[in-house]
């Protein structure tokens, strides 16, 4: 557990040097024309190649194949992003949300089955969100009826990101409807092999389809694999979402810092449409050094975060105070970058697969970004609560109707 | 800001549009309706091949091609009214460039070219979403130099594109023979130029009344945490934020109208000045009504992801939110715009510009707030 800095700096050399190695040299073309086939074995295949670098899982604990203090990971990040290597698209709720639930709520038996299987490339989808449970997550109307040695399931789930390419999903499902919402609530895996289960995916504005619907028909799941007591769902799902608002973002912040906002420099440091070069411009200079301030702040925030959820010290609403910057921040670097890269910008139709939230193809990254503040709990659920658990705000009253 | 309008009046200025032109805007928007309403641009992006057959009968039947918005008065206003139906349904059609079309029909319409000059190799080509409405297109610059370009054929399905075609300048024939168009624009160049700047305005507005009219519609339906989303005041903020933002517009709108109607010197200014307001508001607009949406108003599900998207060109062609201020400051220099608060027509902004270096606004008979 050393970060000296001498040691922190050998890190960065050994991580330097793997990258040099590793990351494929032409990977974004390749990704650009890719189809949904090639991007899964392509995924898979740098997953594998980053766990045999001792790089896939390091904010797991030591145990099971991580344990890298969270000073080196900043460092990882950091060089993974300065290398312009590609990110763990497919991957991302399997090594985040997936474990996170299974370590902090999970039994030993889940656990030895699935944190190793999700090494070996095991994929999860999130399944919480539905056409009428969106903000109002604990509104949820999926239920999961008991009979015999497990649940049956019935109802909807909307938004589940990549659910076309999972092997699992984290499920939330109503198994006592008569109680009050949030106390009658269960969280299950759910093997997506399952008969009774139908995925079709949704074409969003950006002409993807990432998302998808998860239609339940009957869904037979073990009872041993209900997560946490019966009806005590939601406290685990409550784990799984600070999850993603907080701990995924020290990746992202440094992807934001070291690859997205260097690569707008660059851009600014070309030719400006009237002569001369965009960087030149004392207004362009103004908003990129406000922007590096911004990013600076955000990374400083992440980093402060993943320390003190390490310490056990974190605040009820520091998850929430650093997805509401990360979202807001990257929405307003994206908008800058369109500028920048003018009209001929519009015309670069493909981002390539497995890239960041920014890739350069600045449009498409800006559209993207769009969706930062909406799942994981939209910017008002996020204000609310800095409101409500982090200042100590009275609830917002409930007018009668 | 209706007491200082009302003063403004006194000089003989008057935004409102006529009760024919608002009476021939209800009538455009029924029409729309009764044709498929929001399955119009759908239909046009499954079969782009017909969208001219599936729009121009349509602008046949309620008249459209009678209008001329040259002619200012009635005719200017129902124009614009016309494209602000237009934009409600986002209708896949270049209606705004169409109705300006030169009057001896040599071109299909007008588009404003972003360079300098309105030959080849003064600028960025131009680019409007045109494709399929017509093969040669007139065009003009902000300096009201005319010229003559052709649509090239779509690279991308309407899905990417939305329809946007670059245009090929053709070389122009000036006094000294065949050249690149670099003398100094006409006053009639320059009208034409506030004219194709002030129309797909209209129709960008009739877009963000839309997507208002859809996101307050939805927040008022969407239950969560047992109560419409309408009931909470974060949700009311950001919707009344978004409507400020869209009332504004409206005003510029009906400000940069009467200014091309009145030949006001400051034309270009004035519907520079509109169509950056339009853009930001339209920045604003969107993304609240996207955030307010949640995930579904990006799905082709949603009308609102429609008007969102085919919101684009109107929005980055020919100018985008940045090129637009910088076409506008560069212009107006230290003297401001005159807008309604000034003199006689024009007088003030147009004045400082030519050195008499008062400030605008400045006018003899500026009125008190």
């Amino acid at each position: 557990m050393n970060t000296s800095t001498e040691d922190l700096a050998e890190f960065r050399a050994e991580v330097r040097r793997w990258c040099r190695e590793h990351v494929p040299a032409d990977w974004r073309r390749a990704q650009t024309v890719a189809g949904d086939a090639e991007f899964v074995a392509f995924q898979q295949a740098w997953f594998q190649e980053l766990r045999t670098g001792g790089y896939a899982v390091p904010h797991w604990p030591a145990e099971w194949g991580g344990g890298m203090p969270a000073a080196q990971q900043v460092v990882l990040y950091q060089e993974l992003a300065a290398h312009d290597a590609p990110r763990l698209v497919l991957g991302f709720v399997s090594i985040h949300h997936a474990a996170s639930t299974l370590l902090a709520a999970g039994t030993d038996e889940q656990r030895a089955r699935h944190l190793p299987a999700i090494l070996d490339g095991e994929i999860w989808v999130q399944g919480f969100s539905e056409p009428e449970a969106g903000s109002d997550l604990a509104g949820l109307r999926t239920t999961a009826r008991r009979e015999g040695d497990g649940f049956v399931v019935d109802g909807q789930k909307l938004w589940a990101s990549g659910a076309a390419h999972a092997d699992w999903c984290l499920l939330l499902a109503r198994t006592d409807p008569a109680a009050p919402k949030r106390r009658g609530i269960s969280y299950f895996l759910m093997d997506m092999r399952s008969p009774g289960l139908d995925v079709r995916p949704v074409r969003n504005a950006a002409g993807e389809s990432h998302f998808c619907e998860i239609f339940l028909n009957g869904v037979v799941i073990p009872a041993e694999n209900l997560v946490g007591p019966v009806n005590q769902g939601w406290q685990v799902a409550q784990a799984t979402l600070s999850a993603e608002r907080g701990m995924t973002m020290l990746e992202l912040a440094e992807r934001l810092g070291n690859a997205g906002f260097r690569w707008l420099v660059e851009a600014c440091r070309g030719p400006a449409p009237g002569g001369g070069r965009l960087v030149d411009d004392p207004r362009v200079q103004d908003r990129l050094a406000e922007l590096e301030t911004e990013i600076a702040g955000l990374r400083a925030l992440c980093l402060g975060l993943v320390e003190r959820h390490e310490a056990g010290t974190a605040g009820p609403a520091d998850a929430s105070v650093v997805k509401l910057y990360y979202s807001e921040l990257l929405q307003r670097t994206m908008d800058f970058a369109v500028e920048v890269a003018g009209l001929p910008a519009h015309t670069e139709l493909r981002k390539p697969a497995s890239s960041g939230w920014e890739s350069g193809a600045w449009v498409l990254d800006f559209i993207g970004s769009w969706e930062w503040t909406i799942p994981g709990g939209t910017s008002e659920i996020q204000r609310t609560i800095i409101g409500e658990r982090g200042l100590g705000l009275p609830r917002e009253p409930v007018v009668p109707a | 800001m209706t007491a200082v309008l009302g003063a403004a009046t006194s000089t003989d200025m008057n935004t409102e549009l006529s009760d024919e032109a608002a009476e021939y805007g209800r009538t455009a928007l029924r029409a729309f309706e009764a044709a498929g309403g929001d399955e119009l641009v759908q239909a046009a992006e499954r079969e782009p091949e017909k969208r001219a057959g599936l729009i121009e009968p349509l602008l046949d039947e309620i008249g459209a091609w009678e209008l001329d918005p040259r002619a200012g008065g009635d005719e200017l206003e129902a124009a614009a009214a016309l494209c602000r139906a237009a934009g409600w349904w986002a209708l896949p059609y270049p209606l705004a460039e169409r109705l300006c079309r030169p009057a001896d029909g040599s071109t299909a319409g007008l588009v404003l070219a972003a360079g300098t000059g309105a030959g080849v190799g003064t600028g960025p080509a131009p680019a409007a979403a045109v494709a399929g409405a017509g093969q040669r297109w007139s065009t003009v610059t902000l300096d009201g130099r005319r010229g003559v370009a052709t649509a090239r054929p779509l690279a991308e399905g309407p899905r990417y594109g939305a329809f946007v075609a670059e245009l090929d300048p053709e070389p122009v024939a000036t006094s000294t023979g065949t050249g690149t168009g670099t003398e100094d624009g006409t006053a009639d160049g320059r009208a034409d130029a506030a004219l194709a700047l002030v129309l797909p305005c209209w129709t960008l507005l009739g877009m963000l009344d839309r997507a208002l009219d859809l996101t307050r519609a939805h927040v008022l339906a969407r239950q969560q945490f047992g109560q419409p989303l309408a009931r909470f005041q974060g949700v009311q903020f950001q919707l009344t934020d978004a409507e400020v933002e869209r009332v504004g517009v409206e005003e510029l709108a009906k400000f940069a109208l009467w200014s091309v109607q009145a030949g006001h010197g400051d034309a270009v200014e004035d519907a520079l000045a509109l169509r950056h307001a339009a853009l930001e508001a339209a920045d604003l607009v969107f993304r609240v009504t996207h955030q307010l949406h949640g995930a579904m108003g990006f799905c082709d599900e949603t009308t609102l992801s429609w008007i969102s998207r085919y919101s684009q060109p109107v929005r980055r062609h020919p100018l985008s939110l940045s090129a637009t201020r910088d076409h506008l400051t560069r212009r107006i220099g230290r003297a401001g715009l005159s807008g309604p608060f000034a003199g006689p027509a024009g007088a003030a902004g147009a004045a400082a510009r030519a050195g008499a270096g008062s400030a605008a606004g400045s006018g003899e008979e500026g009125q008190p707030r």
